[in-house]
This record gives structure tokens, sequence and C-alpha cells, in this order.
């Protein structure tokens, strides 16, 4: 196979040239970074349904979405995970100024979900029992299924080469941007367009995560009850959203004088082979991915200036993964920017690893690491630097990004400040 | 992103192998039984037992027979799991005994990649439905980690102590092509020394058969069901929807010798493409298709004409084989009316996901027997589809060189190429 061989060419670079996002903080990437960085949040009580009756009633929706911008006939054939993909796909691409028509079948797509098309599917079972089998609608099964998203990202936009949906529940999305890089320094292609997108505020989607304990109950102050690291943290909230980058191969970037945002430099992928949905305690298959990713991107782990964790707000996440960074960073790990940011955007889900991508690359580009918000209580053990509350500046040349999932998937990307 | 892990000297380039293989499917237990009822023309497709299907426009499908997921995975343990992740657990331990692969040896250098087009479809129905008509609070804390379509993959490394990379591929119908190819990649990229890689599927639910007969993508042909999945015969009226998994162990041949392995076949050639053309149909003239195969023969260093056997997508509708054998010909030229061509959905049904992985095992046994096997239910021909799809009865060839393809709704389309073992 020596084409698809990456021997080949180990000099390929991969770099970011365009970012596209819409979450509940912010309608676009830019949107999205000036809310985190602010300390503002999305998190509000569910307009998506009517949430009375379930142990919680807030999420990190998005208001005032208006599904007709991905097309008036279109939008109806897609859920709403896929109008996200579709939004983030384009603004990215608008961004990098990539001409995909120039040769299609060198720009591939690769999307990430966790829940897919859940809105759908309920909808769907709905008609099912209540109207039986032969009311279901033809689109059912195309709009409900995990690769549609990238499917219909390829025939909005035109990219005829690879293409498929990564699944790693909550690294969804962290595998398949890591794994598109690969693709890139491969030679396989020359861009790729690769995120997630996740729509999972429905009911079961609610219930679903309530049922397991994993999501915080504090429907009396939405505002401040995603706490990651701190003592009185509570559980994770659900957000929604997309989050989509343009990665390029470098020279292929310069030559057509592209502006470079970042660089993909680093990339780890592990299994802990431990649970269902438990860490093991030392989160050895964490410390794992990001040491392999440092060693792909040749660095010391004291070269790392920011770290955007996983941190989704529970018990067992925040102090297994403080844990797991102690591990790696060893005396360094207090004097590293650790934070979380799905205190703004809510837990994306599959969408996660993307979204806290776009965030790191701004963080580096603008020389600030956002903050953490709702910190105050420290906890034993738990006690990295949070960066609580307030964004601070800081020159930051290289940043890690953490993402793990139910299953046991692990997934650290590094992005570095672009050298021209 | 420079490789570190990865030994940059040039040396000649990791080869990928099959060491091992597992499969159930409707026409049998496991990768023998398989390929015994897939040589011998025989056919899984029954009337559906897994829900009543009355009044639903078809009403058959390839079942898996006589599973038992207590015996199989535990008393407690099966009830966490769904059926899809049941049978990827089963396949995966099934290729690895076959293999002799000694996982705990060195566990993060073997990783999976397990495929499913529709996730745990069957807990995901069930689900819904408590919540709709018993409301939120009564929904199973095992909900979401059994639906989940990345937890076949998880689940298969929990049980077999794999802790390399591992997600899931997904590409409705071409999923497990890509699983195969993708962790091809890896093991020739040096990131893993070997890998589970293949599908599972259990779409046979209320809302599986009544989602694909919404589209008519189904066959109806209720009064004869071992008839119904016709592939590139004149009378297809559409697929046959199927369950089960398909799992391939993949290891560097260096270190698959060293260990003393016996060698099944080789991957030599892979490639994925995308046809951005329409949400369900297929491009037109298989030109999507036809790229792929063109990269994987590239890819592999081969011509056309090296290709003695073709497993095809062949799922039995209308536009698919139209679709599909116009792109061989695009491929392989005059070739095209010389190669063997055969559609084992014919037999099995479409696994969805899991095809490709599942023709992926038929594939190498038809290469290691020198038996090409059959497309059955041939009685009336198609004068679109005039190629030679081995009709009926399996034919005795050596064959060295075969390729599998694979297609999925969204516009996916997957290639691989295996060659026996002792062709290079």
């Amino acid at each position: 196979m020596s084409t698809q061989r990456p021997t080949s060419d180990r000099t390929r670079r991969v770099v970011v040239t365009g970012v596209g996002a819409i979450s509940a903080v912010g309608a676009t990437a830019t949107a999205t970074w000036e809310g985190v960085r602010d300390g503002r949040t999305g998190i509000r009580t569910i307009t998506r349904f009517d949430p009375t009756g379930f142990e919680t009633t807030f999420a990190a929706e998005i208001p005032d979405f208006d599904p007709t911008i991905v097309g008036k006939k279109e939008h109806r054939r897609m859920d709403r995970y896929t109008q996200f993909a579709t939004v983030s796909a384009r603004a990215a691409v608008e961004q990098s100024g990539l001409d995909i028509s120039a040769d299609p079948t060198r720009v591939g797509v690769v999307l990430a979900t966790a829940m897919a098309g859940i809105e759908t599917f309920e909808n769907t079972v709905d008609t099912l029992i209540t109207r039986g089998p032969r009311r279901v609608s033809p689109f059912a099964v195309p709009m409900v299924i995990p690769n549609i998203a990238p499917g219909m990202v390829a025939i909005d936009l035109g990219a005829k080469g690879p293409n498929f949906a990564y699944s790693s529940a909550f690294a969804g999305s962290a595998n398949a941007i890591g794994e598109a890089a690969r693709m890139i320094t491969d030679g396989l292609v020359d861009a790729m367009i690769a995120g997630g997108a996740e729509a999972p505020i429905t009911r079961t989607g609610v219930a679903g995560f309530s049922a397991m304990g994993a999501l915080s109950t504090r429907n009396d102050d939405p505002q401040h009850a995603i706490r990651p690291f701190d003592r009185t943290r509570d559980g994770c909230i659900l957000g929604e959203g997309g989050a989509v980058l343009v990665l390029e191969d470098r020279d292929h970037a310069i030559t057509r004088g592209a502006t470079i945002l970042a660089e993909l430099v680093g990339y780890g992928s592990t299994a802990d082979a431990f649970h269902l949905v438990a860490l093991p305690d030392d989160g050895e298959g964490l410390v794992r991915a990001m040491r392999i990713a440092l060693e792909d991107a040749d660095l010391r782990p004291e070269q790392i200036g920011y770290l955007n964790a996983h941190g989704t707000s529970t018990e067992m996440n925040d102090r297994v993964e403080t844990g797991a960074i102690r591990e790696v960073f060893g005396e360094h790990a207090p004097a590293i920017p650790v934070s979380s940011t799905k205190a703004s955007t809510g837990h994306l889900l599959g969408a996660a690893g993307a979204m806290e991508a776009i965030i790191t690359i701004a963080a580096i580009a603008e020389g600030v690491v956002p903050p953490t918000l709702n910190h105050h209580e420290p906890e034993p053990g738990v006690d990295l630097d949070y960066v609580p509350n307030v964004a601070r500046a800081a020159e930051v040349t290289y940043a890690m990004s953490n993402s793990m999932g139910f299953g046991g998937h692990n997934a650290v990307l590094i992005f570095a400040k672009s050298d021209r | 992103m420079a490789d570190t892990t990865v030994d940059t000297t040039p040396t000649a380039p990791r080869r990928v192998v099959v060491t091992g293989t597992g499969a159930i499917a409707s026409v049998g237990n496991t990768a023998a039984d398989v390929w015994d009822a897939i040589r011998n023309g025989r056919s899984g497709i029954a009337p559906i037992t897994r829900f009543d299907a009355e009044g639903y426009k078809t009403t058959f499908a390839g079942e898996v027979k006589g599973f038992d997921p207590v015996a199989e995975l535990g008393r407690k343990e099966h009830r966490r799991l769904d059926r899809f992740s049941q049978f990827a657990i089963v396949v995966a331990r099934e290729a690895i005994a076959q293999s002799g692969l000694d996982i705990a040896a060195d566990p993060t250098r073997v990783g999976v990649l397990i495929g499913t087009g529709m996730g745990g479809m069957e807990i995901f129905e069930q689900g819904v439905e408590t919540v709709l008509t018993q409301g939120p609070r009564r929904l199973t804390p095992f909900f979401v980690p059994m639906m989940l379509p990345n937890m076949a993959s998880g689940n298969v490394s929990i049980d077999t102590g794999a802790k390399g990379p591992n997600f899931a591929t997904i590409s409705a119908c071409a999923s497990s092509a890509h699983a195969i190819g993708e962790a091809a990649r890896m093991i020739q990229a040096g990131l893993i020394d070997a890998a589970i890689a293949g599908g599972t599927e259990a779409p046979i639910t209320r809302l599986g058969i009544a989602g694909f007969n919404a589209m008519d993508a189904l066959s109806t042909r209720n009064d004869d069901p071992v008839a119904a999945s016709r592939p590139f015969d004149g009378g297809r009226d559409g697929f046959v929807l199927a369950e089960g998994a398909a799992a391939l162990v993949l290891e560097d041949r260096d270190h698959a010798i060293a260990r003393g392995a016996e060698i099944l076949g080789e991957l030599i050639g892979y490639a994925t493409t995308d046809d951005a053309y329409h949400m369900v149909q297929p491009g037109p003239d298989g030109e999507g298709l036809a790229r792929a195969m063109t990269i994987a023969l590239e890819s592999a260093g081969i011509a056309p004409s090296d290709v003695d056997y073709i497993n095809a997508h062949g799922t039995s509708t209308q536009l698919n084989e139209k679709n599909e054998t116009l792109a061989y010909k695009t491929v392989f030229g005059e070739h095209a009316y010389k190669v063997a061509i055969s559609s084992t959905k014919s037999m099995t049904g479409h696994l969805l996901g899991a095809a490709g992985a599942l023709e992926a095992v038929i594939t190498l046994a038809a290469l290691r027997e020198g038996v090409l096997p059959p497309t059955i239910n041939q009685t009336e021909p198609d004068p679109e589809c005039d190629l030679d799809y081995i009709p009926n009865v399996a034919r005795e060839a050596e064959a060295k060189i075969a390729m599998s393809n694979s297609m999925g709704f969204g516009g996916h389309n997957a290639t691989l190429i295996l060659a026996r073992a002792d062709v290079r």
C-alpha cells in the first residue's frame, strides 16, 4: 500500500487555516472565544422541550438558531446536529479561503458525534409507537446516522476525499482532528475539514445522562452549576453545537498565501481497556495519550504553556485528570495553566474536542488563557492552577487539549503558535 | 507532526497481514461456519423473530440464529451490552484465538477499531420508548453507554485488554471497510503492531425495518425470503436487512512471522473516497467508487488485470448494481468481463456497518481455499448488469488477489485489496 504509507513523506506539516463554530456562548468561532475568554456562560433553562419532571432542567442551548441558513429545503432533511456541522464547516472553509473545487479529491471530511441524530430518532420512535411503522419518514434513517454530517458537508462543499465519522464518545472530534492530520502527513490529501457536531438536548439525551448521575442538578442556579475542579462540583451539563477546523499541509497553505492560525504538532490516542464508563484511578490511558502526543510533537512537558482540560465537573473526571496531569508534568504541573472551558460551553460530547481545539488555538493566537468558571473552593489533591474565574494574559507557544470518552477512549492534541 | 514513535530509518515499508478472523451472521456463528454456508450457496434469510413484524412492509431479515448471550458473555455482563456490542466481543474473541496473539504481552501496541452503522439501536429504541411512555426517571443508567456507537470498540478493548488507539469509524454501510483500512494504516505507520478491526450491527428492530422500508430500500418478497436478496438479477427489489459482526486481527508482517503466526492473507491496498453527490443515492456512473478502486490499485502497486476476484457491494437494489457495474467497466475495461464478481449479500443479507468486514473475512477464505463464492438467486439477467457474477454455484479457481468494495449512504466508498499469503 505504497501511496498510503506515512513513512513516504515525513516532512509534511499540518497547519490550521480556518475554524468555524457555533455554541451556546456564541454563534461563531470568534463569538464563542470571546464568550469563553470573558467568562460568559451559555447555560440556561431548557427550551428545546419541556423539562418539567426531569432531574436536570438546564443545558447549554443555542438560542435563536435559524436552521434555514443551511438551506430552505435542505434544513428539513437534516437533524439539528448536521445543521450545526454544516454551519461550522462553511465558516471554517470560508475563513481558510480554501478553494475546494480546484482539487476536490484532495480534500476530505471527517467529523465526530456521539449521539448523532437523537432528536430525529426520538421523533421517529414516537411516530412508530403511536402511529405505526408505515408512517415513518423516509428521511428518518439518513437523518439519524452518525456519518451523515460528514456526508452532507461533503455535498455542501464539494469535498470528494476520504470521508467518514469518528466515534469515541466524547473524544470523537479530537480523534477526528488527529487522524485527519495523519491523512495529510501521509500525503493522502492536501486538506481536511475535521471536527464534530452534537445536538443532545432532547428528552432522552437529558434523561440518559441524568440516569447515570452525570449531570449537575443545580436547577436553581444554572449559571453557576458547572464547577470544574471545584470541591462542590456535582456533575456536567449537556451542550450543543458544532466545531470544525480546516487542516492543511503547511506548504500547500503557504503556496496559496493562506493565513496560518496554528500548527498541529502532536497527537496521541489510547484506550483504558478498563470499564464501561469509569476511569482507572491512575488515569493510565490519559497519561499515556499525553506522553505519546508530547513524543509525537518532540516536546518536553515543561514546554506546554497551556492545557485545555477535559474537565467535565464530575467528581471522578476532575480528580483523575488532575492526577494524570501531575504524573505527566511532574514538578512542572503547578506551573502550567490548566482550564476547563466546559463551564461556558457545556459538554458538547462528540464535538467537545474540536470546540476546545478552537478555543486552544485562539488562546495561543491572542496570548490569553481562558478561565475555569465557578472555581472557588479547592479540593485537596485537585490543586493545579485552573485559571480560576478570570482569563489571564500569557505567552503560549505550545498548548495541549485533552479529551476522554465513555468506553475508555483518550485523545490528546498539541497545537503550536505558527512560526510564520 | 514529526512522529518520533516511528522508526524513520529508510527500511522496507511495514506490511499488514491477517492472522485471525471471526464472524457471526445469519448463515453461521463462526467464521468457518459462515464460509461453509457461503461456498455452498446457503441463505440465512428467514422470517423475523426479533419482534412481531406483522403490519410491516417487510417481514423477513438475516437474523443470527442460536446465539446465547448469557453463555457467551455471562449473566450479568450481557445485560449491559446492546446486541451490537455482544456480537463484537464474540467475533473479536474468535479472531484473537485464531491468531494466537498475546495481547497482554504488549497491550499498548494493539488497537481496536470496530465500525458500525447504527450503534445500539435496540436499546436506543427501548430507551426512547421508556422516556416517552413512562417518563425520564425510569430510564436505565446503562442507556447511554449501551447505545453509543463507539461502545463496541470500547467493550472489545475492555474484554481483550487492548490499550492502543481505539474508536469506531462510521460511514454507514462502508464503516467496517474503513475500520480495516484505517487500522492497517496505523500498523504501517508503526503506531501499533496489531489491531482488532471489523464491524458489528444489530439493526433488526422495529425502527430499523420501518426506517429502511420507508425509503423503499428493502425487498418486500415476503412470500419467499430466501429468494429476496438477488444482487445483479433483473428481479431484484431491494436489500435484506441483516445482523452480525466480523473481526480481523491485522498485524505487522514481521511481528506475525517473529511469533510464528499463521498468515491468512495480506492487506495490500486500501482507499477511501466520497461522492459528494446525494444523501442516499450513489454518484452518477459510480464515479466515487471507481476512484476508490483506482487509488486502491495504485496503493497496492498492481494493475486492474491482476485482480482475480471481486466481492461486490451488491446490495440487491436497482440503483446500486447498475452503478457498481458501470464503475467496474470504468476501472477494469475489458478485464471487467473476465474478472469473477460476486455479492455474498445474496446469502447473508446486508449487515450495514459490519458488511465490509464480513465480506473481507469471506474474501480471505475464498483466496485460501481457491473457491469463489456465488451470487445466489440469479434467474433473470439484467441487460445493464452483464458481468460474470458467479451465478448460483461456487467456482473452484486459483485466485491470488481479490478486491472487496463497500459503499454507504452519505456517498462514502471504501475499497480493500487482499492477497493470498504466498503471493508476495
